[in-house]
């Protein structure tokens, strides 16, 4: 145990010492302090549309945090050959990924942390704090990005970051539009395509099943069972995958 | 006895290329090495001593054969515990200094807090990097990487090391350090496992010597046995031009002051009468005794002779 959070805290350590990250999370806060600015030149509901933009962006930087870090996370360990003097040591193939997974993980925490927090000052200083709902919809957001890293995690275990990153951003994209396949399916005439997209929307993941945000723009009431059932089916998609992972990095030789 | 480590037809075929081709990284390689001894591994680039290592450490895996570490199959993490480990060419977390990087180390191998920062000051100090302790490691030199590399290998007081060409890319003084690091270890009861291009540095060093030639074992044993087959010889030097061969005698080189000829030490009246009286001038005679780089380069010749022969078959 002890091992394992060795690795992740060397993962953290890693990560927070990236100036690319520092540049992201600059981005991110920039992009939450100008959506304020849409108040006075939009017309509407200019409260929920300034939540809509800074909500929208802790997702997207968030997103693009957990697939920047994710895709390099095993592959730069084997190209610098760091991973051949941690490897060497009693430590078994699966407690390296776990222990960079993890890593990885409580820098997105931290990460999303801190756009939550600048979120709730810029909040409280131009319309009220956030209801609970938000704090919700930012854990939904942190069961989305562990199933985006889990599979970051095992594209980098056999491919370059420039591949997993193709990879992953297809997940990303293929995630968001399960539902729409789902429904072509329904409405598709042949039998074949119909199969083939059920299977195809069974086998991939339904990144949708973790969006609150509309609801938390609205401020509606926090819709537990959708809550519930997305965590359950978040955390066992991303142990399935990180198994994955494990077992293909488990046979790999370093060469 | 529990050997520190033993393999048994130990072997590995990488598949290259589009078509799979199997290639041949290592062939039956069985050797053991005793508790507390300093054992060298040998051979020129691609011989299979990188390979024979990582297999060992558990970062690849062998394709045939046996092997163990203390014992336990190499396989299993665990096996690894008492061994401190130096890559050729090591590469470290760059955002760590070495202060961090020793205690991160010191934590895979479980060890308490105390005892791996008080470890850490001990190491960084016998190998003279103590005030660049908090420095991080990727503004460190390539030789100071390898001292700070050695560190690593020693933070839990391992019973065996095993050091892939631990002399490379060090200055004299820094090649002296890990030599004599290499001797203090042994003097602990500690056994030692390196490879090195070195070969009067692993003459010096080692109790055993292993040569691996393109995969296959071509020797093993202390040096002593390994020359047994190689007589001693003397290097004749002389000037003047003699036509035809020199009867019992081999041409080594040219030098400044003549032609060089190696010649058995029961030759050496013929051969200095022989050029005496084709009116060569004889400048110098030197005795020389077998070194380990002679039984080296001769296992290559056979090697390469072995590996003509087969070519020429298969023409």
């Amino acid at each position: 145990m002890k091992r394992l959070l060795a690795i992740a805290l060397n993962t953290f350590k890693e990560a927070v010492r990236d100036r690319v990250l520092y540049s992201i999370l600059f981005f991110a806060v920039g992009m939450m302090v100008i959506s304020l600015a849409l108040q006075d030149i939009t017309i509407g509901d200019q409260a929920k549309i300034v939540r809509s933009v800074a909500q929208g962006a802790i997702d997207f930087f968030g997103s693009l945090i957990a697939m920047f870090l994710g895709v390099s996370l095993v592959w730069k360990e084997l190209e610098r050959r760091t991973a051949y003097t941690v490897l060497s040591k009693p430590i078994p193939r699966w407690m390296f990924i776990l222990g960079k997974y993890l890593g990885l993980m409580l820098t997105l925490v931290v990460e999303v942390g801190i756009m939550l927090a600048v979120y709730c000052l810029l909040m409280t200083i131009q319309q009220k704090f956030p209801p609970p709902v938000v704090f919700v919809s930012m854990a939904m957001l942190l069961l989305e990005l562990m199933l985006l890293t889990a599979w970051a995690t095992l594209f980098s275990t056999y491919s370059a970051p420039t591949t997993a990153s193709f990879f992953t951003l297809a997940i990303f994209a293929i995630g968001h539009l399960a539902d729409d396949i789902w429904l072509y399916g329904n409405k598709a005439q042949s039998e074949v395509i119909r199969e083939l997209s059920h299977q195809l929307y069974w086998m991939l993941p339904n990144l949708e099943v973790f969006n609150l945000r509309p609801v938390a723009v609205h401020e509606l009431p926090i819709p537990w069972t959708q809550v519930w059932s997305g965590a359950l089916y978040g955390l066992g998609y991303t142990a399935a995958v990180l198994c994955c992972a494990m077992a293909v990095f488990h046979n790999r030789d370093l060469k | 006895m529990t050997y520190a480590i033993e393999t048994h037809n130990l072997a590995k075929t990488y598949r290259s290329g589009f078509f799979l081709r199997p290639v041949v990284g290592l062939r039956s390689l069985s050797i053991h090495v005793e508790q507390g001894q300093i054992f060298g591994f040998i051979g020129p680039n691609g011989a299979g001593k990188t390979t024979t290592i990582k297999i060992l450490m558990g970062l690849q895996s062998a394709t045939g054969g046996t092997a163990t570490i203390f014992g336990r199959d190499h396989t299993e993490a665990e096996a690894r515990r008492r061994v401190g480990f130096l890559p050729e060419r090591p590469y470290f977390y760059e955002h760590l200094t070495a202060r961090e990087m020793l205690r991160f180390f010191g934590q895979l191998f479980d060890v308490p807090k105390d005892v791996r920062n008080r470890k850490a000051e001990e190491l960084l100090e016998r190998v003279d990097l103590k005030r660049w302790g908090d420095v991080p490691l990727r503004k460190y030199s390539k030789g100071m990487l390898q001292r700070v590399g050695l560190c690593q290998a020693l933070i839990h007081d391992p019973d065996l090391l095993v050091l892939d060409e631990p002399m490379s890319g060090l200055d004299p003084v820094g090649r002296a350090l890990v030599c004599d690091l290499i001797l203090e270890e042994r003097k602990k009861g500690r056994t030692v496992f390196f490879s090195s291009h070195i070969l009067p540095d692993v003459q010096a060093l080692s109790d055993e010597i292993a040569i691996v030639i393109k995969g296959e074992l071509k020797g093993i044993g202390p040096l002593d046995k390994l020359v047994r087959h190689s007589s001693n010889y003397s290097d004749i030097v002389f000037s003047g031009d003699i036509p035809g061969e020199i009867p019992n005698a081999k041409p080594v080189r040219e030098e400044p002051q003549g032609h060089v000829v190696r010649v058995a030490p029961e030759h050496v009246k013929d051969v200095v009468t022989f050029l005496y009286e084709k009116g060569a001038v004889v400048v110098q005679i030197s005795p020389e005794r077998v070194t380990l780089e002679d039984v080296f380069l001769s296992e290559l010749e056979k090697s390469a002779a072995v590996d003509q022969k087969r070519m020429g078959i298969l023409a």
